[in-house]
């Protein structure tokens, strides 16, 4: 019984591989658009940490969230694969549409969003147990994959899209803390590629980074948008510019601002967006 | 509306001193065109050379222009108005690099003018003149105050001087052929009236970097690509 429970996760999951993703549930949901945030508002307790946000997040495209600290840009980056709800007295008002799919529903599973919504921190954290290898399909043993044969593909594929393989082709049973701090935060990258997510949220993936291993990484964004949709948090003005299509200026857990990239760091529409950019804030 | 000031006071100076050397030179370039015509209408060679001669300092503030603008995209990477503000100063300088070239070449046609029996066509030169330095003065006014109304209303005043320049062309081209004599004497003022015309483009694309700079609108070229 237990095998053929595996066998079926592992045929999904197998199939999922050779699917595009999904199309959206709802006929409203434009194709165009991979997330309709309608009027989300979070708490933490008594304190509102995102007020009343409505967000459409592009398909294929990188998105950029930028915002003094504390302006919610965490909490809503966390909010697109509930991984907020990992912090007590959380609670949650509006939609976050995923494909048309509300992701607040009440027969929606956590896991499954964020098998579908992969997440990459501000400090690389592969474990520290594992080696390289077992650290890219950790996610796929997890939902019972067991062909060893598939998860090779997938191991080497994930790294090759990480553009990590060729660095570590040879050394894939050392540990996962062995590899620099790039290479670490690209392990992960390859990690969360390895279940086949449609969505990618980075939060601050280069704040600990040297230059070399940020222009990797931001290198790295631009070829996985062709294939994933990507949210990233930034505090680098100058990141947001180079790698994002959109951006969306938050400030005290409001959405200011959104719009194309280009036009907002040329020519912004609200004064306190301008004030941020340009460093006039405060 | 006041700015706030930017939390690097640096940047805040940096920016400051550009738009400082950019108004220098604005104003520079403003007399020395004043001398080059003070020149040519009162055939004062001394003024001339005087002209010429500023055209030194006026090199040297466009290099230095160029250096500070290079420095603060540099080291403050700005954004948004104040990007616009850097790109928009260093195309002024070589516009203003480029009209203090044209005083230059004024000046050298007045000192050849001055050598011969004074023309009473000069008198022909006076209006465009006028023209083209209320152009020029209100296209740097539009730039030092951010002024997008005053900026776009100079870009259409640059058809009145193509007009005086082609009128005055005709004008002098008929007095060549019936004063032979003075031939060089003319043809020096025709190169006088396309250095005021040219002046005119200069402060036409002032202008439009003017807006740019306020207002992140570009209005070049507009008549043109209507008309593709």
């Amino acid at each position: 019984m237990e095998n053929l429970v595996m066998e079926t996760t592992e045929r999904s999951v197998m199939e999922r591989a050779e699917q595009p993703p999904a199309p959206p549930l709802h006929a409203e949901a434009p194709m165009a658009c991979t997330f309709q945030v309608k009027n989300l508002s979070i708490w933490y307790g008594e304190k509102r940490a995102i007020d009343d946000v409505t967000l459409d997040i592009a398909s294929n495209g990188v998105t950029a969230i930028i915002g003094p600290s504390g302006c919610g840009k965490s909490t809503f980056i966390r909010a697109l694969n509930r991984m907020h709800e990992l912090v007590p007295k959380t609670r949650v008002e509006g939609q976050v549409l995923l494909q048309g799919e509300d992701l607040y529903s009440n027969t929606v599973d956590p896991a499954i969003v964020r098998r579908r919504v992969g997440m990459v921190f501000q400090k690389s954290n592969p474990f520290p147990t594992m080696t390289i290898g077992e650290n890219v399909i950790v996610g796929l043993r997890l939902n019972g994959v067991r062909n060893q044969r598939f998860l090779d593909e997938r191991l080497e594929k994930s790294l090759r899209m990480a553009a990590l393989w060729d660095e570590v082709k040879d050394d894939l049973r050392k540990p996962g803390t062995s590899l620099s701090g790039g290479q670490q935060q690209r392990l992960c990258i390859a990690r969360a590629l390895a279940v086949e997510p449609e969505v990618i949220l980075m939060d601050e993936p280069c704040s600990a980074l040297d230059p070399i291993a940020t222009a990797k990484i931001e290198e790295l964004i631009y070829e996985l948008k062709t294939k994933y949709t990507i949210v990233t948090v930034t505090h680098n003005m100058q990141q947001a510019g180079r790698i994002s299509d959109y951006t969306a200026f938050f400030y005290l857990g409001r959405l200011i601002e959104f719009g194309p990239t280009t036009k907002i760091f040329t020519n912004p529409s609200e004064k306190q967006t301008e004030d941020y950019i340009t460093g006039r804030f405060g | 509306m006041v700015t706030p000031k930017h939390i690097l006071g640096t940047f805040d100076e940096a920016l400051a001193a550009l738009r400082n050397n950019v108004l220098m030179m604005a104003g520079l370039t403003e007399r020395s065109l004043e001398r080059a015509m003070k020149g040519l209408v009162n055939r004062d060679d001394n003024i001339c050379a005087t002209a010429i001669a500023d055209d030194e300092e006026i090199d040297q503030l466009e290099k230095q222009i160029d250096k500070d603008g290079v420095d603060i995209l540099l080291r403050f990477q700005p954004v948004a108005s104040d990007l616009r503000r850097v790109v928009a100063a260093m195309k002024l300088s070589s516009n203003l690099e480029r009209m203090a070239d044209m005083a230059t070449t004024i000046a050298r046609r007045a000192r050849k003018l001055n050598r011969h029996p004074s023309l009473a066509e000069v008198d022909l030169i006076r209006p465009m003149y006028d023209h083209a330095m209320s152009m020029f003065k209100d296209s740097v006014d539009a730039f030092a105050r951010e002024d997008v109304d005053l900026a776009r209303a100079v870009v259409p005043r640059d058809q009145k001087l193509d007009d005086l320049n082609r009128m005055a062309g005709h004008k002098l081209v008929d007095r060549m052929a019936q004063d032979p004599h003075q031939l060089r004497g003319y043809l020096n003022l025709i190169f006088v009236g396309r250095c005021l015309e040219r002046v005119g483009d200069h402060a036409t694309n002032i202008a439009e970097d003017a807006v740019y700079a306020a207002a992140a609108e570009d209005i070049r070229h507009q008549t043109a690509a209507v008309s593709v």
